[in-house]
């Protein structure tokens, strides 16, 4: 009866994991049997034409990693600082639990709404119109929890000898935290930025009101009134024309390029983050 | 009898010590006086407080958030408790060896001039003469000199032990405080810790806690034993070690002297002729 039951269990459970790769798989499947045929060099290299119908989409690509580049030097500080607060200048247990609730709310807000208050801070009040920068900063603000939670997580996970072995040489509280804690946290905050920059690559909700547009955009030259083209939201915009087939084929393209971006994030940050806690085990 | 008698260079006082972890009292009115170039044992049951203790005179307890520390420690009659000192100062003047070899994932050069560099008394130019000097003295340079650029977790545990020691030195400290510093190691390399107390002890000053009686017999000069009295730590009683070791005159410390012994051979008696198998 007992072994019964934990084969049943087992087979659910092998059910389930084989629904969702097969899910995964699929998906995965559609996009690579329409999108690669449309993807070369001179996909990568061209900029858009004929209102996406031809041409490629350099800029686009550019864009993204323009945003993602802002919002990694954003959260980066913000992370650092935040994480360091909690783990090490704060003594309160409850305060402590307070920033970490915090960081879980933050993480919960649907991104639309990281877009109209983008909207109405950065386009409306402050007049930037469409800015690279808003959208940096808002891509920067929705990923800064995952970022300070690997950060806590991995300042957590140093021994405390560390540290005592830093102060008992004479250190300063600032010096062990520069040389002792923060170089072997590290990685908690390089890992915890692929992961977050994975995510936050593919959004569409925060930029679409605040940093990005359709066509028409190159480098951006200022703050004020310089968008940036992006992978995700010439997906959404192309994805209603897409009746017609060389839009379409575009479209896939197009996703090709960023789910590439996104998993080669996530495969980056994933073996990194193994050696790293390897490294802190082994040296 | 609290203090050490008849020794008048007294380098560390301690008086009216009190550690407490919240409501609970750790150590009660600790009296002590270490003198200068010696070697000066803590020894007692475990739980008695002996880390604690040692952990007070350089101020690292602070690091601990919970525990309140009161009374008196003085180095060279000057106050070291209370507001107002550089503590960092301080634990420059006073280093400390732990329980197990606590190396950085760096080299071995960069973990000895780890406490060097920071301090900026010495250039950089001079740290390799630094380096040679403190792992010379910790009798670890010729085992490393040709590896002093490959990750100091590389070495035995052993020799980890004697590179932090190293690394306490280098800053030149006249205080070393060592908690069990020989309790992870092997009996090679514990030989080799004991033999530094003796050399180190020369020109600085050297508070050992230790759980090993034969130890404290083979480094110390003076020896001081904790008790737990009612749940809470005390001295019971302090000397020269060949006194203490002889003629207990407190009960207690007669009777765990008496304990650890039993225990001593019923861990070693049977192992020793395996034990030093090399
Ligand atoms: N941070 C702390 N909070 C509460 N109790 C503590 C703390 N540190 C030590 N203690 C208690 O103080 C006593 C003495 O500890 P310790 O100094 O480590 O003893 P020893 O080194 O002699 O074995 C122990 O009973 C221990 O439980
Ligand atoms: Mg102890």
């Amino acid at each position: 009866m007992r072994k019964a039951r934990n084969i049943a269990f087992q087979t659910l459970a092998a059910l389930c994991a084989a629904a969702s790769f097969g899910v995964l798989a699929l998906i995965l499947a559609a996009i690579l049997f329409r999108g690669l045929p449309a993807v070369s060099w001179r996909f990568l290299t061209e900029q858009i034409r004929l209102v996406g119908a031809d041409g490629g989409i350099f800029f686009n690509l550019v864009g993204t990693l323009i945003l993602m580049v802002t919002a990694l030097l954003v959260s980066s500080p913000l992370a650092i600082g935040i994480a360091l607060t909690h783990s090490i200048y704060l003594q309160s247990a409850i305060l402590r639990r307070r920033i970490l609730l915090l960081l879980y709310l933050l993480n919960g807000v649907p991104s639309l709404l990281f877009g109209i208050f983008g909207f109405i801070l950065f386009v409306k009040y402050l007049g930037w119109g469409k800015s690279w920068l808003s959208g940096g900063i808002l891509l920067g603000m929705m990923i800064l929890p995952t970022v300070t939670i690997a950060l806590v997580e991995r300042i957590a996970s140093l021994p405390r000898a560390y540290t005592e072995a830093a102060a008992g040489l004479g250190l300063t509280a600032a010096q062990t935290i520069w040389s002792v804690i923060l170089p072997q946290s590290l990685g908690g905050l390089v890992t915890g930025s692929l992961l977050g920059l994975a995510r936050a690559a593919g959004e569409t909700a925060p930029i679409m009101f605040t940093a990005t547009i359709f066509a028409g955009a190159h480098l951006p030259d200022g703050i004020k009134e310089s968008p940036v083209l992006s992978l995700p939201y010439h997906i959404f915009i192309l994805a209603q024309d897409s009746f017609d087939p060389s839009v379409g084929a575009k479209v896939w393209g197009t996703a090709v390029v960023l789910l590439a971006l996104v998993c080669g994030l996530s495969l980056i940050a994933l073996p990194l983050r193994l050696r790293i806690h390897e490294e802190a085990r082994n040296g | 009898m609290d203090s050490v008698p008849g020794k008048p260079q007294q380098i560390i006082e301690i008086s009216g010590l009190q550690v407490h972890a919240g409501p609970r009292q750790i150590l009660r009115n600790i009296k002590l006086g270490i003198p200068g170039h010696s070697a000066f044992a803590l020894v007692g049951p475990s739980g008695a407080g002996k880390s604690t203790l040692l952990r007070c005179i350089n101020r690292l307890v602070e690091l601990t958030p919970g525990l309140r520390v009161s009374g008196e420690v003085r180095l060279h009659g000057r106050l070291v408790t209370g507001p107002g000192v550089d503590v960092d100062e301080l634990r420059c003047r006073i280093g400390m060896l732990f329980q197990q070899p606590v190396v950085f994932p760096k080299s071995v050069f960069q973990n000895v001039v780890f406490g060097t560099r920071h301090h900026g008394r010495v250039h950089r130019r001079d740290w390799p003469e630094v380096a040679e000097r403190a792992l010379t003295e910790a009798s670890l340079w010729n085992e490393v000199k040709d590896r002093l650029h490959e990750p100091a977790l590389r070495l035995s545990v052993g020799q980890q032990q004697r590179l932090c020691l190293a690394r306490a030195m280098a800053v030149d400290p006249e205080v070393i405080l060592m908690d069990e510093p020989t309790s992870a190691l092997d009996p090679r390399s514990t030989e080799a810790i004991e033999e530094l107390i003796l050399r180190l002890k020369t020109h600085r000053t050297i508070v050992v806690v230790t759980h090993n009686l034969d130890q404290a017999r083979r480094v110390a000069d003076w020896v001081s034993c904790l008790c737990v009295r009612d749940g809470v730590g005390e001295v019971a009683e302090s000397g020269c070690c060949s006194d203490l070791f002889e003629k207990p005159q407190v009960g207690e410390v007669a009777a765990f002297f008496r304990s650890a012994s039993r225990y001593a051979a019923s861990v070693e008696g049977p192992v020793t002729p395996g034990a030093t198998l090399e």
